[in-house]
């Protein structure tokens, strides 16, 4: 049969944003895709630079809309490695709560979504995003907004945790304990689910290794890399932070490895809320920020829900002179040519769907 | 489910004291029983009926567009999901093709390259078709004003019918947005 090219978005419900995949197919296998990218390119790292430091964390937020916070912290993070500021002792605590918050929302995403992408179970979209909507709740009442949150400053946070919060909180993770379980026995037992996810999209350990993926993806390999346990920030350390692998490399691990990261998320804030510090987490009033910052430069790893991103910054005494970002979702979607060469067609989409990719990261 | 029971006392009772109750606020202002079905009748004389109901109809079976760019189509697919019902109100299922839908929620920053494709899934929707603009980027540039690869608002390339403020906008907004919609098509808000 001759060889078909079709184009596949950049508007198509399954391409989680504006994609554009070039596809060539010989009858209803996938021989080649190609990704055009740059649908949703504003120019952050541009912008960054005329933006006085803390002027540039809504933008950051903006880079990966499913997790703002991971992506807030990274790049203060690295505003606070180049100016030399110590986080306080009990905002390590707060962020890191925040965080895995922050994470186990956006696994609860992925669920839904990648269960919407396979096409046939909308009920486990609405459940995900019933209880993804119960987690964005907890993050409002700590920070006061909904889904861009803006709670980072240097050396602290915005607002420290309210009374009430520890409670709410391991109220919501006794909640979410019974309802993965439920999550589990739901979609684990749908023959259609397991027949499109079982050694489909298998990514071997030596190639994950070569195409240089990170996060979710090369930990479903079975490699076992993650920043927090490997180059750990904050308190990961202290409160016996595992990593989580897989070892199939499929669609299927990758969706169980998240599965796993949701329990291990809750099982740290658990720890970080019994055991979090008196005191105060309130980060430095922006004009304090002075011209003690002149050529310094910094690089931050930081371990986002889709993988591993680095800040490069290079700073001024006002604003970054250059900030380059490397997002995670880039490095894991030039895996997709790999993953999907020989594949049926519609198991581009579960493929891609697994690799959980935000096109606004990938575009910057 | 409780049932009442008609013939109880205290529901006869209850019945004749509101009937009293009329009677008063009737003999009160003097209207007569039926002045509210004359009024209406009189109304709808006065006003093109098969305008009102097509415009009735039609507010009332809106189907958006499965069409997200950016952040807020998040919110967007929180406002699908299960915590608003929004078919309660008239608006059905989000549909992926822009062949059978009525509005087009731009959702998102619009990148010079996306205008044409925008353009084409709008002129590729039938008549009459509404743009929502979603969320600030959308309404005037948002946080992206300033970059080299924006437009500073979607009402440059469509005509927008409703505005939603907020970045991002929560879902109860875009619901508001929709009603407004809903109301600017029944002929309750003049363009």
């Amino acid at each position: 049969m001759p060889i078909t090219r079709i184009n596949i978005g950049p508007v198509h419900p399954s391409t989680h944003g504006v994609l554009r995949l070039v596809v060539d197919i010989d009858g209803d296998t996938v021989k080649n895709v190609e990704p055009h990218i740059g649908m949703l390119h504003r120019g952050v790292e541009k912008l960054v630079e005329t933006r006085m430091y803390m002027q540039s964390p809504p933008y950051m937020e903006k880079l990966d809309y499913i997790s703002p916070l991971s992506y807030d912290e990274a790049y203060v993070a690295a505003v606070e490695a180049a100016l030399g500021v110590e986080v306080k002792e009990r905002a390590q605590y707060v962020r890191l709560i925040q965080l895995e918050l922050q994470r186990i929302a956006s696994h609860l995403f992925f669920i839904g979504t990648l269960c919407n992408d396979l096409g046939q179970m909308f009920t486990t979209f609405m459940w995900a995003f019933e209880d993804r909507d119960k987690v964005l709740y907890l993050l409002q009442e700590a920070t006061g907004s909904r889904m861009f949150y803006v709670n980072m400053r240097l050396g602290g946070v915005v607002r420290d945790l309210p009374p009430d919060f520890a409670e709410h909180a391991l109220n919501f993770l006794d909640y979410l304990d019974k309802r993965l379980k439920e999550y589990e026995s739901f979609i684990e037992k749908n023959p259609v689910f397991m027949e499109r996810m079982k050694g489909v999209g298998v990514l071997s350990r030596a190639d994950a290794i070569d195409l240089g993926v990170t996060g979710h993806v090369l930990r479903a390999s079975g490699i076992s890399y993650d920043v927090r346990k490997d180059k750990p920030y904050y308190v990961y350390e202290k409160l016996n932070f595992n990593v989580k692998t897989q070892q199939g490399g499929d669609n299927f691990a990758r969706y169980k490895l998240r599965m796993e990261e949701i329990r291990e998320s809750a099982r740290l804030i658990r720890r970080a809320l019994n055991t979090i510090p008196e005191g105060d987490a309130l980060g430095m009033p922006i004009r304090l920020i002075g011209p003690s910052a002149k050529n310094k430069i910094s690089m931050v790893s930081r371990e986002l829900p889709r993988g591993e991103a680095l800040m490069y910054l290079v700073a001024d005494p006002q604003r970054p002179y250059r900030l380059s970002i490397r997002s995670p979702c880039f490095i894991n979607l030039a895996a997709l040519g790999h993953l999907t060469s020989d594949v049926r067609l519609a198991d581009l989409f579960a493929i891609m769907g697994s690799l959980d990719l935000v096109v606004a990261c990938v575009d910057r | 489910m409780v049932e009442t029971d008609h013939d109880s006392k205290e529901f006869v009772n209850a019945r004749h004291e509101m009937d009293a109750l009329v009677a008063a606020s009737m003999k009160k202002y003097e209207a007569k029983p039926n002045v509210a079905f004359s009024k209406l009748s009189e109304l709808v004389k006065s006003m093109s009926l098969s305008k009102k109901l097509v415009g009735w109809s039609r507010k009332n079976s809106l189907w958006p567009l499965q069409f997200g760019l950016a952040c807020c189509a998040i919110e967007l697919m929180d406002f699908g999901a299960a915590r608003i019902d929004a078919e309660r109100k008239g608006y059905l299922l989000f549909r992926p093709t822009p062949r059978q839908c009525d509005v087009m929620l731009v959702a998102g920053w619009v990148t010079k390259s996306m205008v044409p494709e925008i353009k084409r899934l709008y002129e590729q929707m039938s008549e009459p078709r509404y743009v929502i603009a979603f969320g600030e980027c959308a309404t005037c540039g948002g946080p992206w004003w300033e970059s080299y690869n924006i437009i500073r608002g979607i009402d440059q390339v469509l005509p927008v019918d409703v505005y939603v403020a907020g970045c991002p906008p929560r879902p109860e907004n875009l619901f508001a947005a929709l009603m407004k919609l809903q109301d600017k098509i029944g002929g309750k808000i003049e363009d």
